[in-house]
């Protein structure tokens, strides 16, 4: 089987979350398949510039083939035209303009997916908000797969979408509450779909003690990994964790790895790490308490399933669904709505130890269970797999629905993207049988 | 601290856990609001939790009915933009003859041209009505952007408000408790009795330090002088002491009291320890709330010089 994995960027310094899962996706299915990466010569999602040579090059033993973004975002119009469709009544060529502003707007890359059509078996399509993903899937609907990578915002709200998710092949979702919020927001119930998400490299063996001698850490603490910015929580969690510092005795401290953007408080309790090898990573969350997650939005937390693949509970933002929800099917960690309750599950969490280790083997259990990667491979294998056989029984597939006509495009009947999103269901899936 | 929850490994339920937590939560704070009603109480119930002389209790709706066209308050609708074009000014409404009229005018229009040129004023009316769409567009943004803000604004007011409230019956009621348990501390206090079974051993190591160290004796007298009846009964006593001592003293030299000086005589010192006044029960009897004085305050009739004390005092 030939596959060709289409991602905005792609590289081993590209740590983005769909470009990562993207990566350990291709490279796990290049052990069963024979795979193509098709992506951009760009490496910073902000401008989208040509940083990296077009043509063919090997990472990591996946054929990747680079292809030029014609132009560099306009950042000032980017915004002008997000804020326009996101929060007034707009047309469906305001839609498509904000997808061209918003880049990576390589034609070449379209014309390439056109052109080798017939050579791959099926296209994997990542990130749906994107150039490559709207234009690739109408280039190719026939064979695409699409794996959103959606969160709750605007984006999910606009409506030429809405035939990208119907028109697909088969969708891969990250978690159930991706999928309730596309199917309500485009009724593409009766596409093939699979809730899969992404697996991780954990090691099998950590050393606590090792990282705990290396930064010179004593005392009990909680972690938290990822970039340091107010879009991720962090200037919540700083405020929370003081509230908590001054609310308890104790000598809980809060361990920070990854790059900040945002100034850290000056108190001693608080300890920030920088960017950390991934030894360190995996040690350091072993060593930790829990595992803190604040951020808002999340189409589904790698570190979260790093921290349960490593034993430990995750005390989560449950202003996310997504996290909320994985707290719940996993039994795996709590979470926090207010000031309140981060005090409250924090200090549970830190006090009973029983519990924080029957939450750590929970959430093992669901990792293992869920997200190792023979049972994500074999969840994309089973996929393709089925819709080989549909194709080969020459099942008749209806085309992806054609754009509006000229005028039709111009009329300004599509809601504001934030309103569309504000209508969706809320809150996490709950296992079944579980009501709030 | 938070309470220990049942725990078997395989039987962890978060969704219990959480509802258990947020229990505790609403039984501490006492009441909790969600977001929908604190939107409700913003919208509606403001006068109950902010001051109606500064904020309107129907801010919002006031503004909302602003934001509709015709709304209420007597505001009149703005009036259409003028689409303005070059062929406006030679334009006509009456059917087939206006359009007969329109093409005699732009016949006529060179002529027209000898008199005056039109079409600096075309486009100065042209730019005009673009600059009214533009205002109109920009005022429906803030007055949008407004509206937001003051939504916002009252929402955090109300909140705030709902808060301070809480926080002020928080503090009320650990007011009330500390009330409370400082009038048991001095109830609990008041029940402490002097012990004479400390021994006569005690008193002379009490009696050779000048400042002895505040104890539990100490502050409870302190309390009982600061309450007021402590230092007119202990000068009582110790006058009533003096006058059995010197008595005593002039029975058994066959000499008459003299004064203070007599009680200055450093003979007396150590004491006799069959001196009946300084028996235990009789200081006791003496001291009328059971407690031994303090020799840091032996009262107006007695102050001894300085570096000498009454043994009997102490």
């Amino acid at each position: 089987m030939k596959l060709a994995v289409v991602v905005q960027r792609y590289g081993l310094d590209i740590n983005g979350g769909a470009e990562l899962h993207a990566r350990y996706v291709a490279e796990q299915l290049a052990r069963r398949a024979d795979v193509d990466v098709l992506t951009t010569c760009a490496r910073d999602y902000i401008t989208w510039r040509n940083e990296l040579p077009a043509g063919e090059s090997d990472v990591n033993g996946v054929r990747v083939r680079r292809f030029p973004v014609r132009r560099e975002r306009n950042p000032e119009r980017f915004g002008r035209r997000s804020h326009h469709v996101f929060g007034s009544a707009h047309s469906v060529a305001d839609e498509l303009a904000w997808l061209d502003s918003e880049g990576p707007a390589s034609a070449a890359l379209i014309d390439g997916i056109r052109r080798n059509e017939a050579s791959y078996d099926f296209f994997l399509f990542f990130s749906f908000r994107y150039y490559h993903a709207y234009h690739g899937i109408r280039a190719a609907a026939s064979r695409s797969l699409l794996v959103p990578t959606a969160e709750r915002d605007g984006a999910v709200g606009l409506s030429i979408f809405g035939p990208v998710f119907r028109g697909v092949r088969a969708l891969m979702y990250n978690s159930f509450e991706e999928r309730a919020m596309i199917q309500a927001v485009s009724g593409n119930d009766a596409v093939p779909h699979v809730v899969v998400g992404v697996g991780s490299e954990v090691p099998a063996r950590t050393n606590p003690e090792r990282f705990r001698q290396k930064y010179g850490i004593t005392s009990p603490f909680v972690v938290y990994v990822g970039r340091i910015d107010e879009n991720k929580g962090c200037k919540e969690l700083f405020s929370h964790f003081e509230g908590y510092t001054r609310a308890l005795r104790g000598d809980l401290s809060l361990v920070l790895m990854g790059t900040s953007i945002l100034p850290i408080p000056d108190n001693p309790r608080i300890r920030h790490l920088g960017f950390v090898p991934d030894a360190d990573k995996f040690d350091g969350i072993a060593a930790a308490e829990a595992l803190i997650m604040p951020s808002y939005f999340e189409s589904l937390s790698m570190v979260a399933l790093e921290a349960w693949a490593l034993g430990r509970p995750v005390l989560a933002n449950g202003r996310c669904d997504v996290l909320q929800g994985q707290c719940l099917r996993s039994n795996g960690g709590l979470f926090y709505e207010s000031y309140g309750e981060f005090l409250e599950t924090l200090a549970l969490i830190q006090s009973n130890r029983r519990l924080a280790s029957a939450m750590g083997q929970n959430g093992r259990e669901y990792f293992q269970r869920h997200y190792t990667w023979p049972v994500i491979v074999r969840k994309y294998m089973d996929m393709l797999d089925r819709l080989r056989a549909e194709d080969q029984g020459g099942a008749a597939r209806p085309p992806i629905e054609p754009l509006p006509g000229w005028f039709a495009r111009r009329r300004p009947a599509c809601r504001a993207g934030d309103d569309v999103v504000r209508g969706l269901p809320e809150g996490p899936a709950r296992p079944a049988g579980r009501r709030r | 601290m938070p309470p220990e929850f049942s725990v078997r490994s395989d039987s962890v339920d978060v969704d219990q856990i959480m509802t258990q937590i947020r229990a505790r939560i609403r039984e501490k704070r006492g009441v909790d609001y969600t977001e929908e009603e604190l939107q409700q109480l913003a919208n509606v119930k403001l006068e109950k939790f902010l001051d109606p002389t500064r904020v309107r209790s129907d801010l919002i709706q006031h503004y909302r009915r602003l934001q509709e066209p015709g709304g209420a308050s007597g505001a009149v609708p703005p009036p259409e933009n003028y689409a303005f074009d070059d062929h406006l000014v030679y334009g006509s409404a009456r059917g087939v003859s206006g359009r007969l009229i329109t093409n005699i005018r732009k016949l006529l229009n060179p002529l027209l041209k000898l008199f005056f040129n039109p079409n600096p004023i075309i486009q100065v009316l042209n730019r005009q009505s673009a600059i009214n769409e533009y205002a109109r567009d920009q005022f429906d943004r803030t007055s949008a952007l407004s509206y937001e803000v003051m939504h916002n604004l009252v929402l955090e007011l109300t909140r705030l408000s709902i808060e301070v409230k809480n926080l002020k019956m928080r503090v009320e009621s650990v007011s009330g408790r500390l009330d409370f348990s400082d009038r048991r501390a001095r109830a609990l206090e008041s029940v402490v009795q002097y012990r004479p079974g400390a021994g006569p051993a005690a008193e002379p190591a009490a009696t050779a330090s000048p400042s002895p160290a505040p104890g539990i004796g100490q502050a409870v007298r302190r309390d009982v002088e600061a309450a007021g009846g402590g230092a007119p009964v202990k000068g009582e006593a110790q006058r009533a002491r003096r006058r059995r001592r010197r008595r005593g003293r002039s029975a058994a030299a066959g000499q008459p009291a003299a004064g203070g000086a007599a009680a200055e005589d450093p003979g007396e010192a150590g004491g006799p320890a069959g001196d009946g006044a300084d028996t235990p029960d009789e200081r006791g009897r003496d001291g009328g709330d059971g407690l031994p004085f303090d020799g840091r305050d032996p009262g107006p009739a007695a102050a001894p010089p300085r570096g000498q004390s009454e043994p009997t005092d102490q």
